[in-house]
Parts: structure tokens; sequence; C-alpha cells
């Protein structure tokens, strides 16, 4: 039998990059920090690339069914003598408002960050979980 | 008015002049280089990177940086609305100073990897005196 490498990304890949062309054509501006929403059943998950943001700087607020993520992406400047060959870095301040596409339970929304990738889980309302549903006796 | 003075750029794909055995999509990370009388500095933006998920290679004056990004962050998710491509990143360049390979330095924190490329010391700029005859 062959052993083939499953590439772990491949599938979400495919998807994504079907997605994310629809999404940048529809959005006008381009929006800071692009967000990837995602379904993992019980919980809404909202991840965000931050890179070089400390998350002391990052502040996230939820109303209803509004996600905020603000803040300010600084770096200290090299010594003034620095020469810069490439400059693609931006800096400055961030406010984003992110629609979840479904009720929220009023449990504790939980915000992570990690290498750079701010990943916060909404629980979704109770109703809105999904359920198993028992075939009842005739 | 809200501050919003980042704007978001779609990401670049790598083009990878090696061939992987391992499949999976790479961009390009937006970088920073500069450069002092010491040392060139080069700092990248690669999300979703650990610090052990780094490999940087110096062969002759080429650069090489790779970083991977760990998979199993999203089992059992399904992508609702996506507006950024998730993947390693990779990028090369050609560097135009001699390094002293030795005194290489790597950190990587929030995402965010420096490089510090110390000069060698041949290629330093020193003064020469010019002494009368």
């Amino acid at each position: 039998m062959a052993l083939v490498y499953l590439d772990p990304f491949a599938q979400l890949q495919t998807e994504l990059e079907r997605m994310v062309d629809t999404a940048f054509r529809q959005s006008g501006s381009r929006l800071f920090p692009p967000v990837n929403v995602f379904d993992a059943g019980d919980a809404y998950i909202v991840k965000a690339e931050l890179p070089g943001v400390s998350p002391e700087k990052i502040d996230i607020e939820v109303e209803d069914d509004a996600l905020t993520l603000r803040g300010e992406r600084s770096f200290s400047e090299p010594n003034p003598e620095a020469a810069f060959h490439r400059r693609e870095r931006g800096t400055g301040q961030f406010r984003r408002v992110v629609r979840i596409p479904g009720r929220l339970a009023s449990d504790e929304v939980k915000a992570e960050f990690t290498d750079g990738v701010l990943t916060v889980r909404l629980p979704k309302a109770k109703e809105a979980r999904p359920r198993r549903v028992q075939i009842e006796a005739a | 008015m809200t501050p919003n003075d980042l704007e978001a750029t779609p990401k670049q794909n790598a083009e990878r002049h090696d061939e992987t055995t391992r499949p999976g999509a790479y961009f390009q990370p937006a970088v920073d280089i500069f450069e002092t009388k010491e040392e060139l500095v080069l700092v990248a933006d690669t999300p979703g990177v650990p610090p052990d998920g780094v490999r940087i290679d110096l062969e002759g004056d080429e650069l090489v940086m790779e970083g991977r990004v760990r998979p199993g962050e999203y089992d059992g998710l399904k992508p609702l609305h996506v507006e950024y491509g998730v993947g390693g990143y990779y990028r090369r360049f050609t560097l135009g100073e001699t390094i002293d390979r030795e005194k290489i330095k790597a950190q990587m924190k929030n995402g965010v990897l420096v490089l510090k490329l110390p000069k060698a010391e041949r290629a330093r700029a020193r003064r020469i005196s010019v002494e009368a005859a």
C-alpha cells in the first residue's frame, strides 16, 4: 500500500482560496486586521493575524452580534542612522467590527494570542447549537 | 472618526525555487530590512509560526527564510467567512553585504521574526588615513 502524505491544510486551503477571492472583491477598502470566521459547532471562532502587536495593546469587546477589535501596532524605530532597504510592514491604530453570523450565549467569550494570531471563541446561544434529535418510538 | 491607519494587503504567494516534499501553501512575508554600520537587520511578519518553526539558511550571499505553521489548529473548524489564507512563509534574498555567519542572531516574538546579520569585519567601513609622503 502506498503511503500518501496528506497535507493537513489541503482541504482548508482550497476552501479558503475560494472564499478569499470573493471576500476581497466584495469589500472596497482593505480592513485591518483581516479576519477568518469559523464554525466550531458550539461556538464561533474568529481569528485575526496581528504580528508584532503586544496582547496588552489589543482591546476586545463583544456586544450582541458585534465583535470589536481595537489596538495599535507599533515597533521601536531602529537607530536614526539606519538606512532602510525595504519597508513593507505598517504601523498604526486599528479598529474593526466583525459581525457574528448567529446568536451568542451570555457565556464568557474567550480570547488567546499566540505567535501573533488572535483567536476569539464566542460560544453560540443554546438554541443555535447543533442538537441531536432522537426518533421517538411510535 | 474611528482610526484605521493600517490597511490589509492580500497575501502574496511565495515563489519557491526549490521543490518541497511537504505540500502546502507558502506566502511571502512582509519585511523591513535596514542597515546600520555594523549589521543588516531583517524583520518579517510571520504570524502563526512558533519559534521552532523557523528555518534560516545562508549560502554564499543567498539568505533563505522559511516559517512553518502548526496544522492542528484548524481541525473541526468550518470556514464561514475568510479574508486571508493560512500557510507557511518563504522568502529569499541576495545579500549585498558579507555577513559574519557565526554571529547571526534570530529572535521570534508575537509572530515577528527579527534576524540580525552582523557584517563581516572586512566589510565594515574603515577609515583609512592617508599618510603624508
